[in-house]
């Protein structure tokens, strides 16, 4: 009986419902909270650079958000980057205020640097240099510029920078609108 | 993405085994001899680009439509081991010389996780058709670089002096270690960003 | 009443005799990309064995009514359907680990010791000992990781489970090279090396 033809295709169509059943109820359960963490990371991560802000609205989708007070005026702009670093793209998520000066910067944590060195990007002696700078400002001492590379990890420290010359090259004509 | 960049990204920078880790199996398995790497890397580069194709379908054209996205591993799996198989019999059937020369390789290719990465990726990084299809060319002949230089590297290893116990499989990590020593230089060439 | 040794061996079997990765060389892409730290090291050997598990045991709750020609695709749905789910898991309760594993936690589904233990071994047991075998198996898995991941996070960034455990001009200037995919071939070829001639020794 087992090995009857008729067996055959019934046990195969059977698994498959049984695991798509089994499957879309797992999915049901995870997708909110995944989505929900995907949210509250975000707000977390754009707040950290401009925390004066109550609100973030989207202007382009993933990459700037207005930054408002709670009366709904901009404050600065937040956006985002992904330039590569070593291990794969860092995020980098850079705060402008109305003059277009750097109210901080921070690194996404999908960062897949080296632990211990590229990781280091995310320390807040790294980070501060970036604080209050223009773009013409952003560049590593090396390459005439005015931040200090982490030592032994040139690549990650040049991404980082990258990162935020672009992101403001890009979206501060947000900022005179 | 650039186009170019792409097929870049997936050949060197992120070689697909000496910098992802994808297909160690196949990469440790059958790189004894150039012959047959050449053989296997014609075969992934077959099959490769039609798993990214079929899959590339049946994710946008089925699975995300009809909001199935949860069924993408069972399906993939499924779907790449039955092409596999109908290659094979298609090939065996109508073109006896390339099934002579890939044949013995197809088998094996089902459980190289390099191939289902790829499709997985192609996803993952939100490809579109001509993106995925480059991707898979340049993540093949990736494949096809690193274990046809590396089987030229262990056909020489076969005379060395070796102790007995690094004989085998323990040099043959050294070695890969050494040749993927070389691929790091590759980091940031071209400021490809994959 | 069967032998109680025998039995035992199912568990033990699979952490040194037959440990899948140095002796048997299956499932070396994951652990070589993802053994960086010890974190994420022993995060993946945990999803990889809760699959092992999930697909032994229902693999030898169904083997009698699985058709011989079709038991492979029923496998790998079976397989499949686990993986779907420790990778949904992860991504809504642990994200930062699952950031780091990425595309390797659905490429469990081809790690071949989960396959290999479903026709191998579930196929033909008993729930019982099917559980046995894929908790050895599990636990010679993450002996390789723990060991893989300690190494490489102690030589590259002199932290373990990112407590620092070597003196600070160690981690000032750290084995960088570990960290990167070389480092990974390099140790394991060292560990296998050792295996062999420790395993040379006893016969």
């Amino acid at each position: 009986m087992v090995n009857s033809k008729a067996w055959m295709v019934i046990s195969l169509v059977l698994t498959c419902i049984i695991a798509a059943v089994a499957l879309s109820q797992v999915y049901s359960i995870t997708r909110p909270v995944i989505d929900d963490q995907a949210a509250e990371a975000l707000k977390a991560s754009l707040s950290e650079v401009l925390p004066e802000a109550a609100e973030f609205a989207e202007l382009e989708p993933g990459t700037v958000w207005s930054a408002d007070d709670a009366a709904g005026n901009r404050i600065g702009i937040v956006c985002k980057t992904s330039p590569r670093g070593y291990g794969g793209p860092v995020t980098v998520i850079v705060g402008l205020d109305t003059t277009g000066r750097i109210t901080a910067i921070g690194i996404g944590a999908n960062i897949r640097e080296t632990p211990g060195l590229g990781l280091k990007a995310r320390e807040a002696w790294f980070r501060d240099q970036f604080r209050g700078k223009t773009e013409s400002e952003v560049a590593l001492k090396r390459d005439n510029g005015t931040i200090d590379a982490i030592s032994a990890a040139t690549i990650t420290s040049r991404a980082v920078t990258d990162g935020v010359k672009q992101a403001i090259t890009q979206y501060s004509h947000y900022l005179s609108r | 993405m650039n186009p170019a960049k792409i097929l870049m990204g997936a050949f060197l920078v992120n070689n697909i085994i000496l910098m992802r880790f994808l297909g160690l199996c196949p990469f440790f398995g059958v790189s004894t001899a150039v012959e047959t790497s050449v053989g296997m890397s014609a075969a992934v580069l077959f099959v490769m680009m039609l798993a990214a194709w079929v899959s590339w379908l049946l994710y946008h054209v089925l699975l995300l439509p009809l909001g199935l996205v949860f069924l993408r591993t069972a399906v993939f799996i499924l779907v790449i081991a039955g092409l596999v198989q109908f290659v094979e019999m298609v090939l065996k059937r109508y073109m006896r010389g390339l099934y002579s020369a890939l044949g013995i390789y197809l088998p094996l290719i089902t459980t190289n996780c390099a191939i289902l990465g790829v499709t997985f990726l192609s996803i993952d990084y939100q490809f579109n058709l001509l993106q995925a299809t480059l991707f898979a060319v340049g993540t093949a002949l990736g494949f096809a670089l690193a274990i046809i230089l590396f089987a030229a590297i262990r056909e020489r290893l076969e005379d060395a002096p070796i102790s007995p116990s690094f004989k085998g499989y323990p040099i043959a990590f050294v070695g890969a270690s050494l040749v993927s020593l070389a691929f790091l230089g590759f980091t940031s060439l071209f400021g490809i960003s994959l | 009443m069967t032998n109680p040794p025998s039995r035992w061996q199912y568990f033990t079997s699979g952490i040194i005799k037959e440990n899948p990765v140095l002796i048997l060389m299956i499932g070396l892409c994951p652990t070589l990309a993802t053994s960086v730290s010890v974190r994420d090291a022993l995060g993946m050997a945990a999803a990889t064995s809760f699959v092992l598990l999930g697909s032994n045991l229902v693999v030898s709750l169904i083997r009698k009514v699985v058709p011989a020609s079709v038991r492979i695709p029923i496998f790998i749905i079976v397989i499949s359907t686990f993986v779907t789910i420790i990778d949904y898991v992860l991504q809504a309760y642990q994200p930062a680990l699952y950031r780091v594993l990425g595309v390797f936690v659905p490429l469990i589904v081809v790690n071949c010791i989960i396959l290999g233990r479903a026709e191998a071994f579930a196929y033909g047991h008993g729930v019982f000992d099917s559980l046995l075998d894929a908790l050895g198996k599990s636990a010679g898995y993450a002996l390789v990781m723990l060991v893989m991941g300690s190494l490489r996070e102690i030589l590259a960034a002199g932290t373990w489970f990112g407590y620092a455990v070597t003196p600070s001009w160690f981690r000032a200037a750290p084995v960088l090279f570990m960290i990167f995919p070389p480092g990974a071939f390099f140790l394991i070829g060292i560990l296998k090396g050792l295996v062999n001639r420790l395993t040379a020794q006893k016969t």
